[in-house]
């Protein structure tokens, strides 16, 4: 057993992190004022991150999502906007689900950094699952077009393809490849409350576009939902942590009553719930990054428990870490909101908390009615199983 | 990262699944349980701990020189996780083997080893602990029993309180003020007392489960020979600390959420068969949202464990996730307990016993032994400020 990263992996979440110090964070994103900055695109893609879920045999580090983990992390800790996140995850669900002529094209594009992907899932008035969504995929003479309209995309002006959740007739909502700069798509920015998200609506007026697969695959839009929603906790791992570390040095400096706040019990206890809070969300999502990099039957319920636990954990950590700086945290000039904003927007992408923890009862939960005894779903499946994972 | 034992460690979990087979009464956990009756299931539990001992099962993460098997952190879990998925009976002696000896093995000397060791390896000499005070709890070292220096040893006067299995105990660590002049941490002393002298005084105290697992213990006159003192004079603050190190080592996590597992199934088994509202309490959107939120509580601590014991086997320091464990799992399990009883509802104000009390009483029972793990080996708001302090580096 060992739920630990390897040396190679600190080392490169700690390049990461470096780079980030440097080129990004708060101030950098608030020069950016709103704007995609390709010279963040270009210095991430110097890291080699865009190749690493690319396997080698297309050109890229063959690397999985725990590799992808703590990258992610990072991403949330600087603040850091699409379409990086989504293009990692585009690369792992073409290289799972894609034609040998789609990985041939696509991925090596990736690898090089010039594909730039953004994925766009969420639609108005509905949910989030695959279910719910109505954008239409009509085949015609061999040919697939998309109609319709995505909300809440994230950085879909600085992609180059979008990865769409349509609907055939028919059949089950799958995952399409589209060509971002096509003519007849139009993309629109969102007034966000974070306008540092580049939060997009894109309309797609039959579009032509691909299914990734050599028919519209419904299980690779499962993945990509499972990855995403994994993504989006991860993340908020990240935002959770800076608001944690700049609140707990607001509150060493910061006097009142001739001492630091943070010599008060009522400080003190909150910044020890939150670390716990950020802790256990960490333990939740390195697990589910394993879950996905083996490609494991217990993914949905640790997405779900981590989207869950990530949600809760990051709400906690930002409206405390806002609290602690009372009034000045409530202004612009305060970084604090900046993580705060960031971190509503993810607790509801993909699925909020209690969407999750009623997907997790309904595998841990059902089945069961009335059983006389009821086993609690093994966490881990019977090939790797090992006691230690297994309780 | 993976979740696979090692070649030696399946050995080792295979072995210790056989023994527990061969040697728990048949039927256990089904038809056969502990007993009721404190001072039965007290014998019985200090029964097994005999057996474990001539399984070669006692004290295993001891130097072999002490009679153990040197085994690793790791080694220890595991035989503690399968003790747990076995249901088999909890510890008795965990004081005297899992505080008294550790120090001992830090502190004492040669002889006072030799002498004490391989009696709590055997099961044949219980210990309680003598820490706590009516006036001294989360303040410790405020604390006013006192051993003064007497001819060859000492003489202790003063009360201790909440002293688990001072009824059973054959030997108490004892933390008491050997210099009042001293300042408060500096003047302590850790002294190693028989609970057959003349002097003592145990009145268990009745918990509010109406058990009386712990005492208070009075001290008159009490005479203490000077090899019982542990390390220097004045030197026990800084000793009753390291003992305090052993009280939640990373082992235990893991353990103890088997052990909270087989509650979360009962409770899953009780909701999924409980018709209210017309329909199953399983069924209610919102006791699902808190069943589920306690499968991923419980997973949380698992996960939290094997990062703790990922490091450590690694050779690291452990990280802030090993820190909070007891916090963590203590308020976890209490949300647990109250949630079964909105699952059991009105049922929950029956007592085990009751022939209509649901899941046979044992939510209620368990709801009342949850309120005092926040309380007990340091209290929520203690790590709180540990937390901060310590990890976040608050100012004190």
């Amino acid at each position: 057993m060992n739920f630990d990263f390897t040396p190679d992996q600190y080392l490169l979440r700690d390049s990461v992190r470096r780079f980030l110090a440097d080129q990004w964070g708060a101030r950098k994103l608030r020069a950016a004022a709103g704007q995609w900055d390709p010279a963040l695109w270009q210095g991430l893609c110097g890291l080699g991150l865009q190749t690493l879920l690319v396997p080698e045999t297309e050109e890229g580090a063959g690397l999985g999502l725990v590799d992808v983990a703590l990258i992610l992390v990072e991403f949330g800790r600087a603040l850091v906007p699409g379409p990086m996140a989504d293009t990692l995850l585009a690369s792992d669900v073409i290289a799972r689900f894609g034609t040998p002529a789609q990985r041939a094209s696509l991925l090596p594009e990736i690898a090089s950094g010039a594909c730039r992907v953004a994925f766009a899932h969420a639609e108005p008035g509905v949910g989030h699952t695959a279910q719910e969504v109505a954008l239409a995929a009509v085949n015609s003479a061999g040919e697939w077009r998309l109609q319709g309209r995505k909300i809440l995309v994230p950085a879909a002006q600085a992609a180059t393809q979008l990865l769409v959740s349509a609907k055939p007739p028919g059949g089950a909502p799958a995952l399409f490849l589209c060509d971002a700069t096509g003519d007849r798509i139009s993309i629109g920015r969102h007034q966000a409350i974070d306008p540092n998200s580049l939060l997009c609506q894109v309309h797609f007026d039959a579009a032509t576009a691909q299914p990734i697969g050599a028919q519209p695959d419904a299980d690779a839009l499962g993945r990509m939902l499972e990855t995403s929603a994994l993504a989006a906790a991860t993340q908020m791992v990240g935002i959770a942590a800076a608001a944690l570390d700049i609140a707990v040095a607001y509150a060493k400096h910061r006097t009142q009553f001739d001492r630091p706040i943070g010599s008060f019990q009522a400080i003190k206890h909150k910044c020890a719930d939150m670390l716990v809070a950020l802790e256990c969300a960490r333990s939740s999502v390195y697990y589910a990054s394993w879950a996905a990099a083996e490609d494991d039957p217990v993914l949905p319920l640790a997405v779900s428990m981590a989207k869950a636990a990530c949600g809760d954990a990051c709400r906690l950590v930002c409206n405390d870490a806002l609290q602690i700086h009372g009034g000045v945290g409530f202004t612009w000039e305060y970084d604090i909101h900046l993580y705060l904003k960031r971190g509503k927007l993810l607790e509801y992408a993909f699925g909020d908390a209690s969407f999750h923890r009623e997907r997790v009862a309904s595998i841990v939960l059902d089945g069961h009615p009335g059983a006389s005894t009821v086993v609690l779903a093994e966490t881990v499946p019977p090939s790797s199983r090992s006691p230690h994972a297994v309780s | 990262m993976d979740f696979l034992d090692t070649p030696a460690e399946a050995c080792l979990r295979e072995d210790v699944r056989h023994w527990l087979r061969d040697n728990l009464p048949a039927g256990w956990g089904t038809t056969v349980r502990e007993p009721q009756d404190e001072a039965a299931r007290s014998a019985f539990r200090l029964d097994w701990e005999k057996r474990l001992f001539r399984g070669g099962w006692s004290g295993i993460a001891w130097p072999r020189e002490y009679g153990g098997r040197d085994a690793t952190l790791m080694e220890q879990t595991i035989f503690l996780e399968e003790m747990a998925r076995a249901d088999a009976p909890e510890g008795f002696n965990v004081i005297g083997r899992n505080l008294t000896a550790p120090t001992l093995m830090a502190h004492g000397t040669e002889a006072q080893r030799q002498r004490y060791l391989p009696q709590i390896l055997r099961g044949e000499e219980m210990w309680c602990q003598g820490f706590s005070e009516p006036n001294s709890g989360s303040d410790l070292a405020s604390l006013r029993c006192r051993a003064s220096q007497v001819g060859d040893g000492f003489v202790v006067n003063g009360q201790k309180i909440w002293t688990s299995f001072a009824q059973y105990a054959q030997w108490c660590i004892l933390l008491a003020r050997t210099d009042p002049a001293a300042q408060k941490h500096r003047g302590l002393s850790f002294l190693l007392v028989d609970m057959r002298s003349p002097g003592i005084t145990i009145r268990p105290l009745v918990q509010i489960t109406g058990e009386t697992e712990f005492s208070e213990v009075f001290f008159d006159d009490v005479h203490v020979p000077a090899e019982n003192l542990v390390g220097e004079l004045n030197q026990g603050w800084r000793i009753a600390m390291t003992t305090l190190t052993f009280e939640r080592g990373p082992e235990e996590a893991l353990p103890r959420q088997v052990r909270f597992r087989r509650d979360l199934e009962r409770l899953f088994q009780t909701a999924a068969t409980t018709r209210r509202n017309g329909r199953m309490v399983a069924e209610d959107p919102v006791i699902r949202q808190k069943l589920a939120a306690s499968y991923i509580d419980l997973e949380l601590m698992r996960l939290n464990g094997l990062r703790g014991l990922s490091r450590v086997a690694k050779g690291e320091a452990l990280g802030p996730e090993s820190s909070f464990n007891k916090l963590y799992w203590s308020h976890m399990y209490q949300r647990m307990m109250e949630t079964a009883l909105e699952v059991t509802g009105a049922g929950s104000a029956l007592a085990p016993g009751d022939p209509d009390a649901p899941a046979e009483g044992l939510f209620p029972y368990r709801f009342l032994q949850s309120r005092a793990m926040t309380i007990y080996s340091g209290t929520s708001e203690i790590q709180r400020n540990i937390i901060a302090e310590r990890v976040l580096g608050l100012p004190k």
